[in-house]
């Protein structure tokens, strides 16, 4: 069935059609509408689950960890200084293996404030053990809930899973989304069945105190986690490509990439707007191509290094900046892409929710295009912001 | 009623644990878990009972354990009950949270969990301070204690506040019910949790326990310092059941704080003054809490009776 | 406070020290290890020590559990806080050894069972690496800056004490102390998120309830003897004590200690009322 929708909406959706168990739940904008919309879900009973109106985010991430650890299947949702909030708890569910899904609707964080779009709020929460998709349209935000729930349970991977979506430009963005039948989403997500949780018939001591003989194997099983969430990413896209005939590529898309010269590297909905500005640039005979970074964590390092093996020049967009110079995005990828010499900048736009333009976009080709040529560049721009010229 | 006698042989948490000798937390937790029994599921926020009651790959508790951080009892504890209610599971639900994961870090989360009434039982261990980390001051800490973020020093002594009223608070919340309890008044202490065991909704348990390095005082006197709390003033026991307030527990005639202050190395400093001071706030919960509706004032003080030297052992492991 | 006192007197000899605990996760009364380094010139090293040249033992009943000289030097030296002669001592190699019976001089001197200021007079003594004067004015200064001049005073005077006393000699090499087991996982045996069900390894329990395993028997100073005759079985004993050591036999009829777990706190001998347990030493 379609719908025009809010991404909000959709994600809301997508939390009931996996029939979450118990929602803890905070306001934050740009999130609001998913609780709210989950809120009425419970209220008209069309959803059997226990929704908790807790008092901040701490405490929603804290009650996730609780009902997570006693077998429930748990959802939330939050945003910016909500994540920040719960910073302390993101740490206690990842490394307890607690599949929890949260969806986060992108927005800047900190101070001056500001509601609009900015990475800054998750890309803080890169390193706190949760995998991290970032969705480019409403219906990839409703589609990877419940890929999410399928990853987080998954014995391979066991653990929590954060799909963000941009704020406002999907969080309340109407699009014709498709929504599955609730059988087709019971026949691809099983109902939870963890095999360790607190129950009274069979004792377990879950987030002991630990001395250092242990915590560093308890990282390194962690690790080896992350390791083999990339082959579960990817088998359940196949899977899920096949159910319902939506295929997002794993842990990354490409987009024109089998003859491009130059690429770029986008998240979220640049991506969207990205694809017609490829299509333009085609059309004038250009070979530009595009990889949508899905993943930030598990990082897809071979992924990208395949994609980028036959092409002269690659720029990295990055919504959110990380005080090296750069943003997080092109750090990683040129740690990824180590020993390949083809120039790759970074491209730093949309900062505090300010409108990524296809103009903008032309320029990152342009300037990603004369870094190919051997032209000099910087190695990092600042798009559309006063003072800067690139 | 259960009596000492009918209490359960079970060791639900074990020995073995690591608390010091004479500590008033294990004391209390061993005790309530024998009546909560074993279809009881806990939580315990980082404090000192999270570290002696657990340390990769052993434990001490025999029920379901579970520990994420320090300020959010509360909301775990919903989490949890919430997941159990949806599973139809019936097991009651526990939190062992310190002072200061209550009164302090911990309030804002509590405070959830009881205005929202959910369906577990909340259990602060109040051992005035933060113990964990080596004895701080919390808003449980009472007026004149020293801890090492309230050290007697040449121009300050001791904490300068009162122990904040968490009591009030919580009941506030117009929850089901709270109770104060003592270790040194078991009849009184089992019925309490037993009751709150068979209540529903939100429940709160404030426990007076004891710390042996954090009070400076013998590990053979946890039980006594309770005991003479009670006489004095400084902690009195009572319930509030939907409102309605109850005393459990009315000591004869009021004695001197001094009688406990003495046994405890962390009150040796007080001036005279501040012991009166002391003595006032404590005349003023006591009329509070025992006087007779029309009664005049009570403040008559009986001499303090025994002086408790702090023993050489506990002056050179912690100083004066 | 004696690795830090010991620091101290070596660097006021124109030394460079360094000292740290290791820090454990037991409470007050619980085995505690702690390091100290001494050099002539800067220490860089931030790392424990594994291979000393001096094991100092504060509690000679650790003996019996744990191979106290295993990562020794073979030409160092072991100063162990007991009331036997070196030669009676059995560390499992025969080495350099002191004795001092640092229990009773601390015991005798500062009226409490603390010997970290004794010890230090009898590692003064057995390998002169510090003068004993110069161990007087760090004790003096250190305990005296906290606790008053006195306190200062009477550890100073403990420390001189042991150092008179100490009694130097060989070891004895008999036993064959197997190195207590410990359950250590792989990333790949760890259960994952570290979630312990009940279980059982080579090394013993792990789990809920597997401190029962623990025996803390060793933090106890004193330990209660109850008088059978006088008991009137009133259980007031068997509910305070903290440990679960007091257990109920012979169908609930009699009580039982069981010492493994008695840390002597001696709550129970205080409460008691009818005055049915008393508090002996639990080792000289
Ligand atoms: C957010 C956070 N801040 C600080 C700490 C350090 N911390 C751990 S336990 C503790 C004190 C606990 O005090 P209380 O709740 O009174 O329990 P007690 O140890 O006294 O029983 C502190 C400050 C922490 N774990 N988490
Ligand atoms: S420090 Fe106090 S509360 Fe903590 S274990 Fe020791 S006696 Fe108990
Ligand atoms: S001395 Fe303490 S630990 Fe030992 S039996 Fe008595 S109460 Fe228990
Ligand atoms: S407290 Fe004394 S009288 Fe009571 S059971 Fe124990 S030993 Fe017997
Ligand atoms: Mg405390």
């Amino acid at each position: 069935m379609k719908k025009v929708i809010t991404g909000d909406h959709a994600v809301a959706i997508g939390a009931k059609l996996c029939r979450v168990e118990v929602v803890p739940a905070f306001p934050i904008t740009p999130q609001t509408l998913i609780i709210e919309h989950i809120a009425d879900f419970v209220s008209d009973g069309d959803l059997d689950a226990k929704f908790l109106t807790m008092e901040s985010e701490h405490s929603v991430m804290s009650a996730a960890a609780g009902a997570s650890a006693a077998g429930a299947r748990v959802f939330t949702a939050t945003s910016s200084q909500g994540l920040a909030f719960m910073h302390e708890m993101l740490y206690a569910t990842a490394p307890l293996r607690l599949p929890v899904v949260m969806a986060n609707a992108s927005r800047t964080l900190g101070g001056p404030p500001g509601i609009w779009c900015e990475y800054n709020d998750s890309m803080g929460a890169r390193d706190s053990g949760w995998l991290q998709l970032y969705v480019e349209d409403n219906q990839e935000a409703l589609d990877m809930v419940i890929q999410s729930f399928r990853i987080a349970e998954d014995k391979r991977v066991l653990l929590p899973v954060m799909p963000c979506l941009d704020g406002f430009v999907l969080t309340h963005t109407v699009e014709p989304v498709d929504i599955p039948e609730q059988e087709e989403v019971d026949s691809f997500l099983l109902p939870y069945e963890p095999d360790i949780i607190l129950d009274p018939k069979r004792p377990a001591m879950i987030g002991t105190f630990m001395p250092s003989e242990y915590i560093m194997e308890l990282r390194r099983q962690t690790a080896g986690a992350f390791e083999s969430a990339k082959e579960v990413i990817r088998q359940i896209n196949s899977e899920f490509a096949q159910k319902f005939g939506r295929d997002y590529g794993g842990l990354i898309d490409t987009y024109m990439m089998e003859d491009a010269h130059t690429a770029l590297i986008t998240m979220g909905t640049v991506t969207s707007t990205s694809r017609e500005v490829v299509d333009e640039l085609r059309r004038k005979g250009e070979k530009v191509g595009l990889i949508k970074l899905r993943f930030f964590r598990p990082f897809p390092s071979n992924e990208l290094k395949k994609a980028v093996s036959h092409i002269s020049a690659l720029g990295v967009f990055d919504r959110s900046i990380s005080y090296h110079g750069g943003g997080p995005v092109y750090n990683e990828v040129r740690s990824a892409l180590y020993g390949m010499t083809m120039p790759v900048i970074n491209h730093l736009a949309g900062i505090g929710g300010r409108d990524v333009t296809k103009e903008q976009i032309m320029k990152m080709f342009e300037l990603t295009q004369k870094a190919g040529k051997g032209e000099k560049v910087n190695d990092i721009s600042w798009h559309n912001t006063r003072g800067e010229t690139n | 009623m259960i009596t000492i006698k009918e209490l359960s042989d079970d060791n639900l948490f074990t020995a073995g644990h690591t608390a010091c000798p004479g500590c008033g937390v294990a004391m209390s937790i061993r005790n309530a878990i024998r009546v909560l029994g074993k279809d009881t599921v806990v939580y315990v926020p980082a404090s000192c009972a999270v570290v002696f009651g657990t340390t990769f790959p052993y434990g001490a508790w025999k029920v379901p354990f579970f520990h994420t951080a320090f300020e959010n009892t509360g909301a775990c504890l919903s989490g949890m009950q919430a997941a159990f209610e949806k599973k139809g599971k019936k097991v009651t639900v526990v939190g062992f949270a310190g002072d200061g994961g209550t009164y302090d870090i911990g309030l804002q989360s509590m405070s959830g969990a009881a205005e929202r009434n959910d369906d577990v039982l909340y259990i602060c261990l109040d051992n005035e301070a933060y113990m964990n980390t080596g004895i701080q001051r919390s808003g449980g800490t009472p007026f004149g204690a020293w801890t090492t973020t309230t050290p007697v020093g040449n121009v300050v002594q001791g904490n300068r506040r009162f122990k904040k009223n968490l009591g009030d608070i919580v009941a506030a919340h117009e929850i089901p019910y709270y109770a104060t309890l003592s270790i040194g008044q078991p009849l009184d202490f089992i019925r309490k949790v037993e009751k709150a065991k068979n209540m529903r909704g939100f429940r709160f348990l404030h426990m007076f326990t004891p710390c042996i390095p954090g009070w400076k005082m013998d590990p053979a006197k946890t039980v006594e310092v309770t005991k003479r709390a009670v006489q004095s003033g400084m902690w009195t026991l009572y319930e509030i059941e939907n409102g309605d307030k109850r005393i459990t527990y009315k000591p004869g005639k009021m004695k001197s704080v001094k009688d406990y202050l003495m046994m405890q190395g962390r009150f040796r400093h007080m001036s005279e003054e501040d012991i009166k001071k002391l003595q006032m706030w404590v005349c003023k919960k006591w009329n509070l809490h025992y006087k007779e509706k029309g009664a005049p004032d009570v403040c008559e003080i009986l001499p303090p009776v025994e002086h408790h030297a702090v023993t050489e052992e506990h002056r050179e492991m912690h100083g004066p | 406070m004696a690795a830090q006192t010991l620091a101290e007197a070596a660097v006021s000899e124109g030394n460079y020290a360094v000292a740290f605990p290791y820090f454990g996760a037991e409470r007050r009364g619980a085995p505690v290890l702690a390091f100290t380094r001494i050099d002539s010139k800067k220490i860089f090293s931030k790392t424990q020590v594994y291979a000393p040249d001096c094991v100092v033992v504060l509690d000679d009943s650790l003996l019996d559990t744990i191979d106290v000289v295993a990562g020794l030097k073979p030409k160092g030296m072991a100063i162990i806080n007991s009331r036997e002669k070196p030669e009676d001592i059995d560390l499992g190699k025969i080495i350099d050894t002191a004795t001092v019976n640092a229990t009773s001089i601390a015991l005798e001197i500062l009226k409490a069972p603390i010997t970290n200021t004794a010890i230090l007079g009898a590692f003064a003594k057995a390998t002169g690496i510090i003068k004993i004067e110069s161990l007087e004015e760090s004790i003096k200064r250190k305990f005296g800056e906290k606790l008053g001049a006195k306190v200062g005073e009477r550890n100073a005077l403990a420390a001189w004490t042991a150092y008179e006393r100490t009694i130097t000699g060989k070891s004895r090499g008999v036993k064959k102390l197997e190195a207590r087991k410990q359950w250590l996982p792989t990333h790949q045996e760890i259960p994952v998120g570290g979630c312990l069900i009940e279980g059982k390894t080579d090394a013993g329990l792990i789990g809920p309830g597997s401190f029962i395993e623990n025996k803390v028997s060793g933090w106890a100073t004193y330990r209660p003897l109850r008088d059978k005759a006088k008991c009137t079985m009133c259980l007031l004993c068997w509910f305070y004590c903290p440990e679960g050591t007091i257990v109920r036999i012979s169908d609930r009829g009699d009580l039982m200690t069981n010492y493994d777990y008695c840390k002597g706190c001696g709550v129970c001998a205080n409460e008691c009322p009818v005055d049915a347990i008393k508090m002996v030493r639990a080792r000289i």
